[in-house]
C-alpha cells in the first residue's frame, strides 16, 4: 500500500515540465491526503474484522519510499523551503536559479508544508539543512556546492545529457 | 532601535570568537563553540566564523525557535580535506557541529578548502 501510494504521490509531481506550480498544488494536496489516510479510526465500537488491516505502521518508512522514489524517477529533484517559483529562503533561492540556468526540468517538493517529509530527507541524505539536491539519483549537497559546480563547470557536465534530452522532447 | 546596533554586535561577536579559545565551554557563545568544535576536530589551518544572523532575522524558522545565532560563514582551511568531494568536506564540518544543530543553528554557508588550494600559484 504505501508502494502505492507514493505511486500516486509521484505522479502528482511529475507531468508536463511546464506546470510546475500545478504540480506542486497538486502533489500537497495528495500528500494531506495521505495523512489523513494514515489515522485509523479509534472507535471502540468498530468491530475488528472492520477496522482497516494495512495502516502505515511508521510513517518515516514509507515516507523514505516516497523520498527514494523521488530521486530515482527525477533527474534533478529538489527538497527546499518553498516552491521554484517562490522559494522562502535566501539558499533554496538561490540553488534554484542556478539549476534553472540549465535548462533541466526541475522537480521540487516543499519541505516547509510537511515537517514529517523534512524528517524523513534529513534522514535519507545524512544531511541536516536545505536545499537539498539530487541529480541522477546521487546526492550532490546543499546551495554551496551547487554554486561551486556550477562555477567549476562541473554542473554543466551532469547535466550535459539531461538537458539535451529535454530539448530533444519538447 | 539605533542605527549602530548591527554592527556593534557583529564587532562583539568577533570579540566571543577571538576569547573563545580562553573562555569555559558553557560561558562560549555559539560562534565560539562552533570555533573550538572545528578547530579540535578539523586542525584548521585557517578559520573565520563570521555571524550573519542579523540577515535572516525575520526567517520564520528564526523567529519560532527564538534563537540568537543561527546562521553563520564559515571559511576553513584544513589537510583533512585533501582528497575528499565538497559533499564529504561539508559532512565532516555539520559533523562536528552536530549538537549545534540539534539546538538552533540553522544554517551555515561553508567554504571548504585544502591549504594547496588556498596556496598562492
Amino acid at each position: 500500500m504505501a508502494r502505492a501510494l507514493s505511486n500516486l504521490l509521484f505522479k502528482g509531481i511529475t507531468g508536463s515540465p511546464a506546470g510546475c506550480s500545478n504540480r506542486m498544488v497538486s502533489a500537497s494536496f495528495i500528500q494531506r491526503g495521505m495523512t489523513y489516510s494514515t489515522t485509523a479510526p479509534n472507535d471502540p465500537d468498530t468491530h475488528d474484522d472492520f477496522k482497516p488491516m494495512d495502516k502505515f505502521q511508521d510513517t518515516a518508512t514509507s515516507l523514505k519510499d516516497v523520498v527514494e522514489q523521488d530521486v530515482k524517477e527525477n533527474p534533478v529533484m529538489i527538497y527546499m523551503k518553498g516552491v521554484p517559483e517562490f522559494p522562502q529562503c535566501g539558499f533554496s533561492s538561490l540553488a534554484v536559479r542556478v539549476l534553472k540556468h540549465y535548462n533541466a526540468p526541475l522537480s521540487a517538493r516543499n519541505i516547509l508544508e510537511n515537517a514529517e517529509l523534512k524528517s524523513a530527507v534529513k534522514a535519507f541524505s545524512h544531511w541536516p539543512t536545505f536545499p537539498q539536491i539530487f541529480i541522477k539519483g546521487e546526492f550532490i549537497g546543499g546551495s554551496d556546492i551547487i554554486m561551486n559546480m556550477h562555477q567549476s563547470g562541473e554542473l554543466k557536465e551532469k547535466l550535459k545529457d539531461i538537458a539535451a534530452n529535454q530539448e530533444k522532447s519538447a | 532601535m539605533l542605527p549602530v546596533r548591527s554592527h556593534s554586535r557583529r564587532v562583539l561577536a568577533s570579540l566571543r570568537v577571538r576569547m573563545a579559545s580562553r573562555a569555559s565551554s558553557a560561558m562560549l557563545s555559539r560562534a565560539g563553540r562552533i570555533r573550538s568544535k572545528l578547530q579540535s576536530s578539523l586542525e584548521a589551518s585557517v578559520l573565520d566564523i563570521e555571524d550573519v544572523s542579523h540577515q535572516h532575522a525575520g526567517h520564520a524558522a528564526v523567529v519560532e525557535s527564538g534563537a540568537a545565532e543561527t546562521h553563520f560563514n564559515v571559511k576553513i582551511v584544513s589537510s583533512k580535506f585533501e582528497g575528499k568531494s565538497l559533499v564529504s568536506r561539508h559532512r565532516l564540518v555539520y559533523d562536528a557541529l552536530a549538537d549545534e544543530l540539534r539546538s538552533g543553528l540553522h544554517a551555515l554557508s561553508i567554504v571548504a578548502k585544502t591549504p594547496q588550494e588556498v596556496a598562492p600559484k
